[in-house]
This record gives C-alpha cells, sequence and structure tokens, in this order.
C-alpha cells in the first residue's frame, strides 16, 4: 500500500509509532505526561553488515493540562480564571543509528542513534474563550535507544520500540521556558525491506 | 477485502486521529467567567462612603450598532437586576451605602455589557478620555488615571462594572474611572445570572482595598 514503493527498493526501513512523553522543563507549568504524540521515519541501512543507518525523523506531541481557578496579581489590579495550559510540539531530525550486532541479524536489530535538526514549540493557554499563543523554533538534539523486530525472517512488517530524549533550545519568555526538554517512548510498527 | 488489510490502515488512521491536537475543555472553561479588576492605587477607597446605582438599567455598546442601547430588566429579561443587586450587596456589605443619584453620591456604579468590542486588547493609558457611555444627566466624560495592558482580546461580550468618583470631578466636568471589573465571557456562559453574579462577587473578592 502506501508504505511501500520504490523507497523500499534498498535496505531500509520505514516506521510508525506512536509516542508517549514526560516534559522535563518547566514543570510548573505543564508536567502531565503526553499520549498524543507521534513518529515517523525513514532510515536507510548503511553497508552490507546493516551496522549503520541514517534517515529523516518526523514527530509531533501535544500537551496539556488543567489548572484551576487561580487568581493573578498585577501592578493594577488582580485577573481570576481557571485555565488550560498547552504544548503542541512538532520536530524534524536527520538521525543516525548504529545496530548492535545480535545472533538473529535478519529479525532483530537492537540499536543507538542520535538525531539532529529543528523543533518548534506553541505554548498557550486558553481561559474561558480566550486564548493566548506564543511559538518558536530551536535546535533539536535527541538521542535514542531502541529495537526493531521483523515478524518473521521473511517478512517485511515489524515492531519497533524505542526511549528517546529531546531536547530543544526552543524557547518561551512568557512562559519561562529557556528551553523544553522531554523523555519519550515510542512503539509502532515498522516495514523493513532488505 | 481481508480484514488484516483493513486493520493495517484502520489502526494507522486511528493512531493518527489520536495524537492529533485535542481541544481544551470547554465546558470546563465555560462554567465560569475571567474576571479582571483595575484600579487607581493612588486613591483611598474608605474615603468614599455613598453610591449610586440603576435598580434595573444596564448599558448596553455593541459596535455591530454603533447607537448605545440599554437593557432593561422585564419579565422576558432577568438579567439587569440580579446582577445590578449583587453588586449594590457587595458594596452594602463592605460599608458603603446606596443613595439616590440627587443625593450627591460620591461615586457612580457604571454597569454595561460591551458586546463585540476588543476591550481586553486595549492598552489604556492615564488621562484617556472616552465620553461616558451613556448619559444619566451627568454630563460628564470619564477617564482612567492608571496605565493597564490587558492582552487578551474579547469579540464576544464582557460585563462591566466601574465605579466613578463624583467627589473628585475635574474642572472640565470629566469623572475619574477609579475601579473597573471585565467578566467574561457572557455570551458563552452555562448559566449567565449565576455566572454573572459569581463574577461580581470575586471581583470585589480580589480588590480588597474597596472597604470603609
Amino acid at each position: 500500500m502506501l508504505l511501500s514503493g520504490s523507497a523500499f527498493a534498498q535496505e531500509s526501513y520505514f516506521y510508525f509509532n506512536w509516542d508517549v512523553n514526560v516534559p522535563l522543563a518547566n514543570t510548573s507549568w505543564i508536567s502531565s505526561t503526553s499520549s498524543r504524540g507521534a513518529k515517523f521515519g525513514f532510515r536507510k541501512f548503511i553497508g552490507a553488515e546493516r551496522k549503520f543507518a541514517a534517515g529523516l525523523d518526523v514527530n509531533w506531541a501535544y500537551f496539556q493540562e488543567y489548572k484551576p481557578t487561580e487568581t493573578f496579581q498585577q501592578p493594577n489590579g488582580a485577573i481570576t480564571t481557571d485555565y488550560f495550559n498547552d504544548i503542541f510540539q512538532f520536530g524534524l531530525a536527520v538521525s543516525g543509528q548504529y545496530y548492535f550486532p545480535v545472533a538473529d541479524r535478519e529479525r532483530f536489530f537492537p540499536y543507538a542513534g542520535l538525531g539532529l535538526g529543528a523543533s518548534m514549540n506553541a505554548f498557550s493557554t486558553s481561559y474561558n474563550i480566550y486564548t493566548d499563543e506564543e511559538s518558536s523554533w530551536g535546535f533539536l538534539a535527541r538521542p535514542e535507544a531502541g529495537i526493531l523486530v521483523r515478524m518473521g525472517a521473511r517478512r517485511r512488517l515489524g515492531l519497533m520500540a524505542a526511549g528517546h530524549y529531546d531536547f530543544s533550545t526552543s524557547k518561551s519568555a512568557s512562559y519561562e521556558y529557556d528551553n523544553f526538554s522531554n523523555a519519550g517512548f515510542q512503539l509502532g510498527i515498522m516495514i523493513m525491506q532488505l | 477485502m481481508s480484514t488484516k488489510k483493513i486493520l493495517k490502515p484502520g489502526a494507522l488512521f486511528l493512531l493518527l486521529l489520536w495524537s492529533c491536537q485535542p481541544e481544551p475543555d470547554t465546558l470546563r472553561l465555560l462554567d465560569e467567567l475571567v474576571v479582571s479588576t483595575n484600579y487607581d492605587s493612588s486613591v483611598d477607597f474608605a474615603g468614599y462612603s455613598t453610591y449610586s446605582i440603576s435598580r434595573d438599567t444596564i448599558g448596553f455598546v455593541s459596535n455591530r450598532n454603533p447607537n448605545d442601547t440599554i437593557l432593561v430588566q422585564t419579565s422576558q429579561t432577568d438579567y439587569p437586576r440580579p446582577v445590578l443587586q449583587r453588586v449594590a450587596s457587595n458594596l452594602d456589605d463592605l460599608g458603603y451605602t446606596q443613595v439616590e443619584p440627587g443625593e450627591n453620591p460620591d461615586w457612580r456604579i457604571n454597569v454595561y455589557v460591551v458586546n463585540d468590542y476588543n476591550l481586553f486588547q486595549q492598552v489604556v493609558y492615564p488621562s484617556y478620555y472616552y465620553p461616558s457611555y451613556y448619559g444619566y444627566g451627568y454630563g460628564y466624560g470619564s477617564y482612567y488615571a492608571y496605565p493597564y495592558v490587558n492582552t487578551y482580546a474579547s469579540n464576544t461580550g464582557s460585563l462591566v462594572v466601574e465605579i466613578l468618583d463624583l467627589k473628585n470631578i475635574t474642572p472640565d466636568n470629566k469623572v475619574k474611572v477609579i475601579w473597573s471589573a471585565y467578566m467574561g465571557d457572557v455570551y458563552s456562559t452555562i448559566e449567565l445570572v449565576k455566572q454573572s453574579q459569581e463574577a461580581i462577587d470575586q471581583a470585589f473578592i480580589q480588590s480588597p482595598y474597596i472597604h470603609k
């Protein structure tokens, strides 16, 4: 289907994963785990031994947290409201992986890698019908370790699981973020062509 | 088509849907109004004793209709009176005395609804004059004496309560707005009257400097 085609003519794989993330920066603003995230990408093996691969990863995650009614003091007054804090995160990274040698090299592919790219964070606060927003781009660094498991030695379809740590220089003065970081776990399918 | 061929793209589609951006829970946000208050910090609110307020009429300002109008308590519109009574009861509880407009009150309490007006995007500077929205026979303009910035927008509706200082009218017949409360959005409420009354209470709670 749409997952097959000429892109898989060489040794490579495509993946599409569910991505669960925990924010690590400025957790007083949002600390809730996000289960609304996804990550997909294409990676191509380099060399006949399949020790290395390089590719492109795209991800997004949506963080949200409800804050009960609070009064904010201002120089000449105050504002009282309950509100939602939200962060929409979008990342684009070029990545490289090293695949550890294992006995079954047709089915199991444990790996560790690093992705470098850019990420955008859109911060927003919603209260009653009103919304304040601020977004910024930053440099993204993402170490990642995981495993690919093909369903069978002759099967293209397989599973993928990985953990990752994302650090972005994306800032928000209004919401007091000097950078943004999160830890994530991804799980999903991959289609491999060997 | 086999079950597998349906399930695989179906699961992908569901994952894609689930990972999309959810909207904040609107019902949770709309069950109480945002209450924003501003005041002139140079004013000693204990130095005033009396106020006047309309009993069954509030102002209505809409940029859809350039002609200012009013909302009158009728059998069909049960909004002005509960709102006005709640403002008055708060002031009474704080030690102020309600008098008739002709009895030389220290304050005039203005209550009005602003509809589809970018009230919350205004930057208001001291000595910014604007004509009073409705006459009440005073013939005064009014002005804000304190600077403030509201960074959010209202394109729907806000309930506004203002305290006008009639004790210190300027030589050119201007009255100072020494306190104001903006409560919104009154067009997206779940229980309009109840939420408006709660918002009025909150406006006074977060303004502890108003007392005798």
